[in-house]
């Protein structure tokens, strides 16, 4: 069967993965300390106004296609900041992969779309070792994951084995073929979608694997207004044509940066753990969240406060991500699950929230809430 | 599942709901229907109060005075509430009815249309007062309720109805409104040894629990529990409890302490007075120091020196202290013929005189009568005199209610006759010369160096008198009390030798036992000073008025030949015996005789006006305040009480404040401010709330969400930002900004404004944030190291 997602799409600037693919492909083992190529600029910490004004420059840009999903946008482009991968789920025409395309294309950077199959093949994703004729020789062809942003579309479609070359990616940032290690680009970021009401034919991804994801999102059904609005814009062309890229990817990666840079006090990764440990003991709860998805907390934490031009972090940052990032990771106890075959991320989601509820927020420095 | 589709939907609230905005305060605008019960259950708490009172005042008119009082301003309260003013008009309007009433009943139509209070009004108001206070001072238990006391009565039932009023319905916190209750309850305990009732205080009790309970059934249902601080159980029962120790406390400071061992009675309820004589010195010392003085009795006399009335005869050391021998009654010895006193020969030379005597207050088992007397008619049940004792008393009744004329002798000794009574004691009266073992020394070194140099037993018997009312020795009620030497026993003598301050009974018994040590038989008389000569003679005989302050005792010491004579060592009372007086007649003691200690306490005058003790308060200012100035403290100690937690509160504002002004404080103390300035104005703190959250509440108060409100946003949008950067930003933020401080005043200032007059007040007054630290236990800051 033909590769239907094979290599880039025409939205990516094409070259760009081979040059890094193979500019890397001499030294297969570079720690990474030299990530940073010979041929990228390195990494400025961007002030945080501007990330601010950045930021809000790529919401705007994105919310001309997706009109009233402010909330997901800016958790996308958080999980973007906080150099994570973002899942969203849902069903099918909300807007899932226009989201996941106008964030890509808002920053000028290279994106490749795969649409996941049961039939895709690891190598289709991470790229093959082809024998070239002429120089005699084996030549990696870099697959589709060797872009700055890879939407994965109906990542659950796809057989265990291509999900975990593609998850296998998405943690190491590398890709391994025939013994040689290529380092994907920077920045890297996945934004894979599913939908959870189908499940014929489908493999759900495991836990270990939604782990991986930093955040997890749906989109939901547009309100009245957005739907009319979305109806009169959309009955000529393509919406996505007129989206032009706000940032650079020298810019983007000054504002990762930046967004590192951020201060969690004390205070606030005690809240977070507070959080997550919560969710371990919870009776609700067959698996609490990891001590990856702490860690991931408190990154996204810091980008939404970048996002916001503050440079530290609040207990309000992580109460408004912790849904996102935690939902997915927790699996729900059959007792409160039942027998029912529907999807459990709403259950989840309001598991999370009670625990927040219930979570005092630590003092800070000293005195009251 | 059952289980998960029952649990489910409380768990999965949304994520931190915040409440609606506080509705503008205006309690009694909102659900006047159900303020009704809340009004008769304070109606029947301040009624069995008032009751409560019942042992202090004769019948029972006062009591529906003080009913209607209260019932009218209850009523007029309740009724203008439910027409919805503003809060601040219902105190005012039931202040209204306690004036207008007062000045209908009392004003005797000096006021405007009956109503209106004038100048003359006023006057007469204060007229009033004090003939309420005068009387208070100087009537007994029960007192007869004259009209100034009725005033009195009137007005502090209105006002604690006003107040307690104020208290429940309009600052909603009916807990308190207990607290006014406890003025009539209060006071029996202040002017009768065993207070008030006990059944009244169970009543009184189950009188508040009514209204606690009435008032959680009208709130059920409407208004959010959390609206008030105070209708949370937890923060109203730390409030109700610490007031309550707070309270007991300072009572216990401001009254007196008086010497209350478990044999004292109450006089108008309790025993009888001195009933058995074991305790009648400690007996006689309270009602000496007690600021009520009950009238006793009243008496005419055809005698030109109006006479000691003795009760009863202390002879005996039971251990170191005297009492009284009670010998069986000898049913023959019926009071219309009285032997003559054991000892008195013809030679001396006795006038017969009668008196006729009226009992006001006086409940005991012995009759107050002149020494020696011949004869009382006119007594009701059986009574009996004893030879031996000088005393009469009955079997199977009081005298309680009684009207008699006593027939007796006054004797006339020369000093002559005096002197010469030399011979044999005889052996009736030689138990009057026993001493207990190890009485203290001083007591015969002092007899023998006071009487050094004198011949007779009579010579040294007005030696000791002489010398216990010299300059050396000072008349002082409260001294013995306070250095625990009170009572008569020999070894308070012996203290009160040596301190020289105490009163009558141990100037008796210093006498008597001084006396004995010199081998002349003495015993201690109990009884009543003559009293004050009151200006409407009846037949040429002035009336003579005895009330509980004319308790007295004095030694008697026997003479061959003579008998029993009474002697008077305790300066600056009575008058001296003037067979004592070698010189001259009898000398009445008073300020200005020459020679007499100025200090009298209770000078025997004629101006038949009583004057209040005096002799305390020129050593003890303060211990012999009348009953209006100490009631007076009380309230000043529970309004004390009541400002502490408000004195607190803007102790903390004040230091904070400066501290943010001097830049010694950044902007989480500014926020700390903020906060327990919202919690004050009843915004609930969570712990699991972050202080925007937080903020985004305090934002939604009336006051920050109207016209000009967005000025208070926008400092309050400052503060936060201070605050967050204070307690979650790098360590070295949190610099000090005094322009904080001007935010923190708009924003304290909208949350004022937007709340209603009484949480304003219960702002002041009762701030909720110093309750705050009891949520906080556990919570310790993380700080970044």
């Amino acid at each position: 069967m033909s590769v239907p997602p094979a290599g880039a799409t025409t939205d990516a600037p094409s070259g760009v993965p081979t040059q890094r693919a193979t500019g890397i492909h001499s030294a297969p083992e570079t720690g990474p300390g030299t990530d940073a190529g010979p041929d990228v600029e390195p990494d400025l910490a961007l002030g945080l106004d501007l990330v601010a004004e950045a930021g809000r420059a790529i919401v705007r840009n994105v919310e001309t296609v997706i009109a009233g999903k402010h909330p997901a946008v800016v958790t996308a482009l958080t999980v973007l900041l906080a150099e994570g991968h973002l899942l969203i789920e849902d069903v099918p025409g909300v807007g899932k992969t226009m989201l996941a395309k106008a964030l890509a294309r808002s920053v000028d950077c290279s994106v490749s779309r795969i649409q996941f199959t049961p039939d895709l093949l690891p190598s289709d994703v991470t790229g093959v070792s082809v024998f070239n004729q002429v120089d005699r020789r084996f030549e990696f062809k870099p697959g589709a994951i060797f872009a700055n942003i890879v939407i994965g579309d109906e990542i659950n479609r796809a057989s265990p084995k291509t999900q975990s070359a593609l998850l296998e990616c998405m943690e190491e940032r590398q890709v391994t073929v025939d013994g040689a290690t290529y380092l994907l680009p920077l920045p890297f970021t996945v934004v894979a979608t599913q939908n959870p009401i189908e499940m014929e034919g489908t493999y759900a991804l495991p836990e270990a694997q939604r782990d991986r994801f930093m955040a997890r999102i749906s989109m939901g059904y547009p309100d009245t207004t957005s739907e009319l609005a979305m109806l009169d814009s959309r009955d000529t062309s393509s919406p996505l044509a007129g989206i032009d890229a706000v940032v650079t990817g020298v810019q983007l990666r000054a504002m990762m940066t930046a967004a590192r840079g951020v201060f969690a006090s004390s205070a606030v990764k005690q809240y977070a753990v507070d959080i997550v440990r919560a969710t371990r003991s919870d009776k609700d709860l067959r698996l609490g969240a990891s001590p990856r998805a702490t860690l991931q907390l408190i990154r996204a934490a810091k980008a939404q406060s970048a996002l916001q031009g503050r440079d530290f972090v609040l207990p309000d940052d992580i109460d408004a991500l912790a849904v996102a990032v935690l939902g997915h990771r927790l699996v729900a106890s059959s007792r409160v699950l039942g027998h029912q075959h529907q999807d459990s991320s709403p259950l989840l989601e309001d598991i999370v929230r009670r625990i927040l509820a219930a979570t005092p927020v630590p003092l800070g420095v000293s005195g009251r809430p | 599942m059952s289980l998960r589709e029952r649990t489910l939907p409380e768990r999965t609230l949304p994520v931190r709901p915040s409440p609606p905005p506080v509705p503008p305060g205006r309690p009694g605008s909102r659900r006047s229907g159900s303020r009704w019960p809340v009004t008769g259950a304070l109606a029947v708490l301040l009624l069995v109060g008032m009751t409560a009172l019942g042992p202090l005042l004769q019948g029972t008119g006062w009591w529906w005075l003080m009913a209607v009082e209260a019932g009218a301003v209850l009523v007029v309260s309740a009724g203008i509430r439910s027409l919805g003013p503003q809060p601040w008009v219902v105190p005012l309007a039931g202040a209204g009815v306690v004036v207008g009433s007062v000045t209908l009943l009392f004003g005797g139509g000096t006021g405007v249309l009956w109503l209106v209070p004038t100048g003359d009004t006023i006057d007469r108001f204060r007229t009033l007062v004090d003939a309420g206070i005068a009387s208070v001072q100087s009537q007994g238990t029960p007192a007869d309720p004259v009209t100034g006391i009725l005033f009195l009565l009137c007005v502090g039932a209105g006002a604690i109805a006003v107040l307690m009023d104020t208290l429940a319905l309009t600052l909603r916190v009916p807990a308190l409104a207990g607290l006014p209750v406890l003025v009539p309850v209060g006071v029996p305990g202040l002017i009768l040894d065993n207070g008030a009732d006990k059944l009244t205080l169970v009543l009184t009790a189950a009188a508040f629990l009514l209204l606690l309970r009435v008032d959680v059934l009208g709130r059920r249902g409407g208004r959010p529990a959390g609206r008030l601080g105070l209708a949370r159980p937890g923060t109203g029962a730390v409030l109700v409890g610490g007031l309550a120790i707070a309270t007991a406390l300072s009572l216990s400071v401001v009254v007196p302490n008086l010497p209350g061992d478990g044999r004292v009675g109450g006089r108008a309820t309790g025993p009888l007075l001195f009933g058995d004589g074991v305790s009648a010195m400690v007996n006689l010392g309270q009602d000496l120091r007690s600021s009520q003085a009950g009238a006793a009795l009243h008496y005419r006399t055809s005698a030109a020196q109006p006479p000691y009335l003795k009760l009863l005869t202390l002879d005996r050391f039971v251990g170191p202290s005297w009492t009284a021998r009670l010998e069986p009654t000898n049913t023959g010895n019926t009071v219309d013929a009285i032997d003559r006193p054991p000892g008195l020969s013809a030679q001396v030379a006795t006038t017969e005189e009668s008196t006729q005597v009226v009992i006001d207050g006086v409940a005991s088992a012995w009759l107050p009568t002149p020494g020696a007397a011949t004869k009382v008619s006119g007594l009701v049940g059986a009574w009996y005199w004893n030879g031996p004792t000088g005393t009469i008393s009955s079997t199977n009744s009081s005298t309680r209610g009684q009207k008699y004329t006593v027939t007796s002798l006054v004797l006339q000794p020369t000093p002559e006759q005096l002197r010469a009574a030399t011979g044999r004691y005889p052996v009736s009266v030689d138990s009057s010369l026993r001493l207990p073992r190890n009485s203290p020394l001083i007591i015969e070194q002092t007899a023998r160096a006071v009487t050094s140099g004198t011949a007779t037993p009579y010579d040294a018997a007005v030696a000791l008198q002489e010398y216990l009312r010299g300059n050396e020795f000072t008349y002082d009620t409260t001294a013995p009390v306070a250095d625990g030497y009170d009572g008569g026993g020999v070894d308070v003598v012996g203290t009160f030798l040596a301190v020289k301050r105490g009163y009558c009974v141990h100037f008796a018994s210093a006498m008597a036992v001084m006396a004995r040590s010199l081998g002349i038989p003495a015993r201690i008389a109990i009884g009543y000073l003559p009293g004050s000569r009151s200006s409407n003679p009846i037949e040429g005989r002035d009336r003579f008025n005895v009330d509980a302050h004319d308790l007295h005792s004095w030694p008697e010491l026997y003479f061959t030949g003579i008998g029993w004579l009474p002697f008077e060592p305790t300066p600056g009372r009575g008058t001296v015996p003037s067979y004592t007086q070698p010189t001259g007649p009898s000398i009445p003691l008073g300020g200005a005789v020459a020679g007499v200690p100025s200090t009298a306490p209770r000078p025997f005058n004629d101006s038949g006006q009583a004057l209040p003790t005096g002799g305390g308060s020129a050593t003890t200012p303060g211990s012999d305040t009348g009953t209006p100035a100490r009631v007076a403290l009380i309230l000043g100690a529970l309004v004390i009480v009541l400002a502490v937690p408000g004195g607190i509160r803007l102790l903390r504002r004040r230091r904070r404040r400066r501290d943010l002004a001097r830049g010694t404080a950044g902007g989480a103390e500014a926020w700390r401010e903020l906060v327990d300035t919202a919690v004050d104005f009843g915004v609930d703190v969570r712990a699991t709330e972050t202080p925007r959250e937080l903020a985004a509440r305090i934002g939604a108060l009336p006051g920050l969400t109207g016209t000009g409100g967005a000025v208070a946003g926008a400092a309050l949008g400052r503060l936060l930002a201070a605050a967050e950067r204070h307690r979650y930003g790098r360590p070295a933020a949190g610099a000090p900004q005094p322009e904080l401080l001007g935010d923190l005043d708009t924003v304290s200032m909208r949350i004022s404004m937007g709340a209603s007059t009484a949480a304003r007040w219960r702002a002041r007054l009762l701030p909720a944030s110093l309750w705050l630290f009891l949520r906080e236990r556990g919570r310790a800051p993380v700080t970044d190291a």
